[in-house]
């Protein structure tokens, strides 16, 4: 039998799509997925969402489900199969949303209005088509202490521009307070990705930095090998603190920053680990943001980030003008204003006037004009998992950079 | 066929040969048809069982045995033979997970030699045995993820367990970050965590124990390590056999949720065991039919080592 199977293996492990239901019927309610609007933080923004789209659509019932985040893909998955379920749904942007477009409806004549007032399409778009309008923006700025910067005698208001500058800081930290350079989590492999995406704009030329994002990437570039052997110096240096491969990035990590063992930190912008998160330990007048030190001449430090969370319409809903209308209401200024008071994200709206949060937010939000998207979004999961794996081993020692780029490499090719 | 002599059972005593001169044509007709649902009775009663076992066991693994044949993302659906059994050969990962089985099956005899020792003292009644006996099965009764959970935070590079050793002057290790020692941090708190159990299964071994044998050996002046050796290790062969065959299968498919909490199969992919592999490759990588493979690989290793364990307690069953 195991040979027939072996010629023959029919069937899919993963469903194949089915067409969707029904349409042209009058709508009586809409239904929003996501795993966002359980959360007491979100509350008011769904309030004035719910709001706006009531005033413009008087008697239909909008209807929200949140679901656990972490089976919200895999209830998602079943949903897609089955061709129906919810006509609203929030996603990540960049891989989970590009491999489910096949189940979204376009939405760019929707939102045309909207374009230039959101920040953040590209995470949410597949071959020119938008297929979602981003409520947040997820990227990862380098937060710095300084309070730690005053006691090591460093000027807080100028962090250093160039790697060298940036390494001397440390040491002058390190001796004055015993506080490590980076707070790093390398647990589950994530630091790597912080790390790449964080500092990788001050590696890369700009043209690499490009054509990295546009597919083009050219391991064999010696400021590519660089960025590695960085994290490899970072290591053996100790600029982190210590058991880096046994903390985890979420959320053990964001402490030892937050407790001032460690000056630095490459966090993220919206959810946890950011200014937000931090100021519940530090005043956010101590909380810093600075851009990735220049290693390479030329290189360009920007900002990086891509849409972080936004919602799509699903193909099967009934009146298509009328789901997306929920997405402008749910990308509206007033409830993104409301989403980034309550709930600490840096939203997509540039309209929103984010200086009354503190010196942090206002620092990434000024950088949001010039800012590209994250290296280590452009990777597929596969490799991102492989490479979460060989830092872990170019921390312990077990591993040369050559071996780590060059297996890098070949995934990338692979995928 | 043992189906058979059930229906001859049940046969009600009016159908017997005695009655067989007066039975008119409708009266044989009858029988006739008697006859047959007494044939059918039987399939028709285990039918039930049957089908279940078919619907929700057997068929689920023909279908996944099948999947592990197609291939997966733009080539869902496909056949592809052999190539996802060649991945799995080729992936570094899957090598990993099945030479950590290997590991474990090292690990066995400590994870039943550790309750065996303690259920011995705790038979001997040493001082405070009845404590003990609930302290020890308390850990069985507390879920993976909260053991994990604790042991995240006793055994992290800054923990306690660090700082009680560096008191000693013994150097910091990174219990859950080394790739050499995380392995045997997660069997460790495995055992911790599970021994409970046959633990008790050791105490009703021992209640079945002769009293008198103990006597004699200790009238006769036998250091306790022979006592152990000679008299309770013989007695209790077919107890140390069960606990051995339920660890193991305790080791083998009960470990995700420690290595879930504590490694995440890291450092360096050292901690991958089958089981998280598959739920690696199925829910992270979205590659159901690697999975599938992964599975049936994973199927077949449990097959050949429940036939071994199988072997082993039917030839234990004859001896006695």
């Amino acid at each position: 039998m195991v040979m027939a199977l072996v010629s023959a293996g029919c069937g899919s492990a993963a469903r194949p799509q089915s067409p969707s239901g029904d349409s042209a019927q009058e709508q009586q309610k809409l239904l929003v997925w996501d795993w966002k609007s359980g959360e007491p933080a979100a509350a008011d923004y769904i309030e004035k969402a719910k709001a706006d789209f009531a005033k413009r659509h008087p008697g239909l019932t909008v209807e929200f489900v949140a679901q656990p985040f972490d089976q919200y893909y895999t209830l998602l998955g079943t949903a897609i199969q089955a061709g129906k379920g919810p006509d609203v749904m929030l996603f990540n942007g960049g891989g989970q949303i590009r491999d489910r477009v096949d189940a979204l409806l376009p939405l760019d004549q929707y939102v045309a209005e909207d374009k230039s007032r959101l920040a953040g399409w590209d995470a949410f778009s597949k071959d020119g088509k938008t297929y979602a309008a981003p409520v947040t923006l997820q990227g990862h700025p380098i937060y710095y202490n300084k309070a730690l910067y005053e006691k090591a005698g460093l000027d807080p208001a100028d962090p250093p521009k160039t790697w060298d500058e940036f390494v001397s800081g440390c040491a002058a930290v390190k001796k004055a307070t015993g506080a490590t350079c980076f707070a790093l989590g390398n647990k589950e492999g994530a630091g790597i990705q912080f790390f790449l995406s964080g500092l990788g704009s001050g590696v890369l030329t700009p043209q690499e930095y490009d054509d990295w994002i546009a597919g083009k990437r050219d391991w064999t570039s010696p400021h590519v090998r660089r960025i590695f052997e960085l994290w490899k110096e970072a290591g053996d240096k100790g600029l982190n603190n210590d058991g880096a491969n046994s903390t985890a990035m979420f959320t053990d990590i964001f402490r030892v920053f937050e407790t001032g063992k460690a000056a630095h930190i490459i966090g993220l912008m919206s959810d946890v680990g950011h200014w937000k998160d931090f100021g519940e330990f530090l005043p956010p007048d101590k909380i810093g943001v600075m851009q990735a030190p220049v290693v390479t001449d030329g290189a360009t430090p920007s900002l990086p980030y891509d849409g972080g969370i936004g919602y799509a319409v699903a193909k099967w809903t009934k009146d298509p003008a009328l789901a997306a209308d929920l997405v402008r209401s749910l990308t509206s200024t007033d409830a993104l204003t409301a989403f980034y008071a309550k709930a600490g994200a840096i939203a997509s709206d540039t309209t929103i006037d984010f200086a009354q949060a503190g010196p942090a937010v206002a620092a990434i939000a000024s950088e949001i004009k010039t800012g590209r998207p994250a290296l280590h979004v452009a990777l597929s999961s596969k490799t991102l998992d492989l490479m979460g794996r060989l830092s872990q081993q170019l921390l312990s020692g077990s591993t040369t950079v050559d071996k780590v780029v060059e297996q890098l490499a070949a995934s990338d090719r692979a995928s | 066929m043992p189906i058979e002599s059930p229906s001859r059972l049940v046969r009600p005593a009016g159908s017997g040969r005695a009655g067989a001169a007066t039975v008119t044509h409708r009266g044989r007709r009858r029988d006739a048809r008697r006859g047959r649902a007494e044939r059918i009775a039987p399939y028709v009663l285990v039918a039930p069982a049957v089908l279940i076992i078919v619907g929700l066991r057997l068929w689920p693994l023909v279908l996944g045995v099948n999947f592990s044949f197609t291939g997966d993302g733009e080539l869902n659906g496909t056949p592809v033979g052999l190539s996802n059994y060649l991945e799995l050969a080729g992936d570094p990962l899957f090598r990993t997970s099945l030479r950590n089985v290997g590991l474990l099956v090292l690990l066995l005899p400590v994870a039943v030699a550790i309750p065996g020792l303690l259920a011995t003292f705790i038979y001997l009644r040493v001082p405070g045995h009845r404590v003990y006996r609930s302290v020890y099965f308390f850990p069985a009764v507390l879920s993976p993820v909260i053991v994990g959970a604790i042991f995240n935070l006793l055994l992290g590079y800054d923990g306690p367990l660090n700082a009680l050793l560096g008191t000693v002057g013994v150097g910091p290790v990174d219990w859950l970050g080394d790739p050499g020692v995380a392995m045997f941090t997660v069997v460790g708190v495995h055992i911790w965590a599970t021994f409970g159990m046959a633990l008790v299964v050791f105490l009703a071994g021992f209640s079945t124990l002769d009293a008198s044998l103990l006597d004699a050996a200790r009238v006769d002046g036998a250091s306790l390590r022979r006592t152990i050796w000679h008299v309770i290790i013989p007695s209790l062969t077919r107890t140390i056999q069960f606990v051995f065959v339920t660890t193991m299968i305790g080791m083998l498919t009960s470990m995700f949720g420690l290595l879930f909490v504590m490694t995440n199969g890291g450092p360096e992919g050292s901690t991958y065991l089958p089981e998280f592999y598959i739920w690696h490759q199925q829910g992270q990588m979205n590659q159901p039919a690697l999975a599938s493979a992964a599975s049936t690989v994973l199927f077949v290793v449990m097959l050949v080592v429940g036939l071994l364990q199988i072997t082993l307690l039917r030839r234990s069953g004859r001896q006695d």
